[in-house]
């Protein structure tokens, strides 16, 4: 696949199909696969794919210093793909401006992978390999953590998150990797008026992660960069799965599966239930 | 004087007046009266004012330092402090915190024939070393200020500039832009480099002070070249975003120079060897 | 030869130090990571050499959100209240070296010209016991900024793990020598094991020249594409110090106070009037390598790095200041045989 990958850039930057290709590489045999923006033909080699490419690659379309290169070739996972969805449904990307090079795949060994649908993107311009099987029952999951977490009484549910929370320090970190975290001026940032604190205090914090969440409530695709990228090791991605799991729910809805969904937050029918509204 | 760096000084404010649609001036008093007796400043220092709950900001003190009832500074509404202190009326209460950075270089000025050139909100700044000059009057030779703004309305110190004008071997050129002008206006019309090339200045034993933004300094320099000024007698005085004022929040720097401690005036040769970081 | 203390004495030591009311400090496992934290009993406390925390200890003297004082908001009167000072001793305990090595370093920015007493207070009460390291990861780079696994700048004293339950005790100053006091142990009788230390991973000269000159090149542009502009690697950095000053509160009254900050982040130098000096990634990428290895060295002759590689670790792109100093040390000067960047 890593032939078929670095053969296919070549080809479009030959050509100047694209000019930037967004793609992992790898300095060291056995390190973590990194974000690599490849310009030349001749430096495709440092392109690479397997089982460590974790991140997201779709956040750097969000980027103006990669918009900046001009049209870029994207390399992306399933779940990766899913962001792409929401992102041209939410007009943030021109579909037609991107090459999406779709990569077949295994799992990155991240917990998301047990119970991934999408091992093999559906909408690429170009896709290479072929997936394994998907999960089966075969493969015992680790206990899901949201399941544990939604079993427990709300107290405990709260003293949970405070002392998770206890540890975030505001680096956002969080924000800066989600692909859909594309705001020019973050509310966080705003300060006229200030609506949440900045302090990494127990107010500042909660403050950000459910306004994080909410902002993200039904958006989020569940590629769980969020809680990778986290230094404090908080599972911040919990409180989005939550709210996605009510979309599923009330709404039916799941973000960047179905093209032709309309976003829940970004349409209206007349049909939407009213039996809330007291 | 607490032991506490960040901790302001309160101050009663006296007097505030609008200078122009969006600019007013701030003249406050020390509430403890042995911290007014003991304070001195440098005109071109600056100091942090607090608005309390909505924050600091940095302005020059722009009264001058031979004036011990009061400190005087200037600001333009444009952010959540501003905003804030548009707000104050005499009776009220703020904070102050300083004086920070080095100030003009009046002693070693002594002598020497002073051309002070500034553009809209630069003129506080250079109003505090003319005051300075005119209560030191057999210290410095001829006195020559040229200051601009877009419009006749955007003048600040407006009655000043007239009274200074009537004082010995004093000469004030006022220019607006072109299009800037009333039909009353008696004086110039042009932008600062040219209207300061016409003014025919002598720069025989001058030093020269341009405050204004960058592009008119960058197209002042070389009529001050062509006018004989060398760059370690053309000064300015540099803005940079602050927090602390004193060297440590690690925000200010242009390339090696923190313009809070380091600065903010500067000589145009020193200015050269600071990188395009501010 | 120094005394030595076995892992029981040395955690009843420490429960000693928090039941007499001292704060103590020391890497914690937390949802599969190792956190500096403070602790409430001696048994939270994970003293192994071969591990580095994903934090710094910087939090426990300089903390991530301080109040510097307090203001009241009666019509026209204003009353300013001071903090009530933290007095209670602290001791970090098993503090990497990497970490220990940072306090020094930060103390030059912290005194001068003016003292900023909230820190210089925290560094008094505070009291670092270091654990030297017997191991190293593919982000440790001490050596390369002229430190070592063992570096004893900024303990007071020295833990080195011998491998068998006990650790070789060195008390490098006075505060250091009255923590352990109480402790007599029969000197060391085996000679402690040597870890490896890392390889070095670029030359320091040649960053100098680097950025001697460079500071137009467009390798700042192109060697930064991936990073993301977050606070991960300043915020788990043991001597990145930026900080905000904000006031926080309601209309009666709040707090003016004191949080970390970045200058990775795109505001960082935003000026009220819209003006950006960095509005570009670049620009901020470049500005944290000439603050750690160009001017703060040039102003108080210390490199602003200890080498942990937390930068590198907790760097979601795979970034941090060490893949930025690789990737420059990878680059050749001359600007018309420039190589390309590889990230």
């Amino acid at each position: 696949m890593i032939t078929r990958l670095r053969e296919t850039c070549r080809r479009l930057l030959d050509q100047n199909k694209v000019q930037v290709v967004i793609g992992y590489g790898q300095r060291r045999p056995g390190a973590a696969a990194h974000p690599v923006f490849i310009t030349r033909p001749e430096d495709v080699g440092q392109l690479t794919w397997g089982g460590n490419c974790f991140a997201n690659l779709t956040v750097y379309l969000k980027r103006k210093e990669v918009k900046a290169l001009g049209k870029a070739a994207l390399v992306v996972k399933g779940c990766d793909e899913r962001a792409l969805v929401v992102l041209e449904k939410e007009a943030q990307v021109e579909r037609g401006d991107l090459y999406v090079i779709g990569m077949a795949c295994d799992g990155v060994h991240a917990p998301k992978c047990s119970a991934c649908v999408v091992r093999t993107p559906r909408f690429a311009d170009e896709l290479i390999g072929e997936a394994g099987s998907a999960p089966g029952a075969a493969s015992p999951a680790a206990p899901d953590l949201l399941d544990v977490l939604m079993a427990k009484p709300a107290a405990e549910r709260w003293a949970f998150w405070k002392s998770e929370f206890s540890r975030c320090v505001k680096c956002y970190a969080c924000r800066q990797v989600c692909p859909l975290c594309y705001c020019e001026r973050c509310i966080v940032d705003k300060n006229r008026p200030v609506t949440i604190d900045t302090s990494a205090s127990l107010k500042g914090n909660f403050a950000w992660h459910i306004t994080r969440a909410f902002h993200l409530a039904a958006r989020c695709v569940g590629c769980g960069e969020c809680t990778r990228a986290c230094p404090a090791g908080i599972p911040v991605g919990l409180l989005n799965r939550s709210l996605a799991d009510t979309a599923k729910g009330n709404f039916g809805y799941a973000a960047g599966m179905d093209p032709a969904a309309e976003p829940v937050f970004g349409a209206w029918s007349s049909s939407d239930k009213e039996d809330f509204i007291r | 004087m607490s032991d506490n760096l960040y901790k302001p000084d309160l101050m009663e404010v006296l007097q505030v007046e609008r200078q122009t649609a969006d600019v007013k001036s701030v003249r406050v008093r020390f509430q403890d009266a042995a911290r007014a007796r003991d304070f001195s400043f440098r005109v071109g220092q600056f100091g942090l004012f607090s608005a309390f709950g909505a924050g600091e900001s940095t302005f020059n003190i722009c009264s001058s330092s031979t004036w011990k009832d009061y400190l005087e500074f200037c600001f333009r509404r444009t952010g959540r402090v501003t905003e804030a202190l548009w707000e104050i009326e005499s009776g009220d209460t703020i904070g102050f915190r300083g004086p920070y950075g080095n100030g003009y270089p009046m002693e070693a000025w002594e002598g020497k024939d002073l051309i002070f050139i500034g553009g809209g909100i630069a003129m506080p700044p250079i109003r505090c070393a003319v005051w300075y000059a005119l209560e030191n009057r057999s210290d410095y030779g001829n006195i020559t200020v040229v200051y601009g703004a877009r419009t006749v309305r955007d003048l600040t110190f407006a009655r000043e500039l007239d009274e200074w004008s009537r004082h010995e071997r004093v000469r004030v050129v006022q220019c607006v832009d072109p299009g800037g002008e009333t039909p009353d206006w008696k004086g110039e019309v042009g932008l600062i480099p040219s209207v300061v090339e016409r003014a025919r200045i002598s720069a025989a034993n001058a030093v020269a002070l341009v405050i204004g933004p960058p592009i008119m300094i960058k197209f002042t320099l070389p009529v001050l070249d062509r006018m004989g000024l060398r760059e370690e007698d053309i000064y300015t005085s540099l803005e940079n975003r602050m927090k602390c004022g004193v060297g440590k929040c690690g925000r200010c720097n242009a390339g090696p120079v923190y313009v809070c401690k380091e600065g903010p005036v500067f000589t145009m040769r020193q200015l050269r060897s600071i990188p395009n970081d501010f | 030869m120094s005394p030595i203390i076995s892992a029981a004495a040395l955690r009843e030591l420490i429960d000693v130090w928090i039941k007499s009311g001292k704060q103590v400090a020391a890497p914690v496992s937390i949802a599969g990571r190792l956190l500096y934290q403070r602790i409430d009993s001696s048994g939270q406390a994970v003293l192994d050499s071969a591990l580095r925390p994903a934090n710094s200890i910087k939090d426990f003297v300089f903390p991530r959100h301080e109040r510097l004082f307090g203001y009241r908001i009666e019509g026209r009167q204003i009353s300013l209240t001071d903090p009530k000072p933290e007095e209670r001793d602290q001791i970090v305990i098993g503090a990497k070296p990497c970490d220990a090595h940072a306090l020094p370093i930060l103390d030059h920015v912290f005194a001068w010209g003016s003292n900023d007493e909230p820190y210089e207070r925290g560094r008094r009460r505070t009291a670092i016991v270091a654990l030297a390291c017997t191991a190293h990861d593919d982000a440790c780079f001490c050596t390369s900024v002229g430190s070592s696994p063992a570096d004893e700048t900024g303990a007071d004293a020295m833990l080195f793990d011998l491998g068998n339950g006990s650790f070789e005790l060195k008390a490098i100053t006075a505060k250091g020598r009255t923590l352990f006091t109480q402790h007599a142990q029969p000197p060391a009788t085996e000679p402690r094991p040597s870890g490896s230390a890392p390889a070095p991973r670029f030359d320091p000269a040649k960053i100098r020249a680097f950025l001697a000159t460079q500071f137009e090149s467009p390798f700042w542009a192109e060697g930064t594409l991936a990073c993301l502009g977050c606070g991960a690697c300043a915020y788990t950095c043991p001597t990145c110090h930026c900080f905000d000053i904000v006031d926080e509160g309601s209309a009666a009254e709040g707090a003016r106070v004191r949080n970390w900050d970045s200058c990775q982040f795109p505001l960082f130098t935003a000026h009220a009037s819209g003006h950006n000096p960095r509005s570009n990634q670049a620009q901020r990428q470049r500005q944290r390598m000439y603050h750690k290895f160009a001017i703060y060295p040039e102003k108080f002759g210390a490199i602003l790095c200890t080498g942990c590689g937390n930068c590198a670790r907790n760097c979601p792109a795979g970034l941090g200041v060490l893949g930025v100093l690789e990737a420059i040390d990878r680059q050749t000067i001359k600007t018309d045989e420039r190589q390309p960047v590889q990230t």
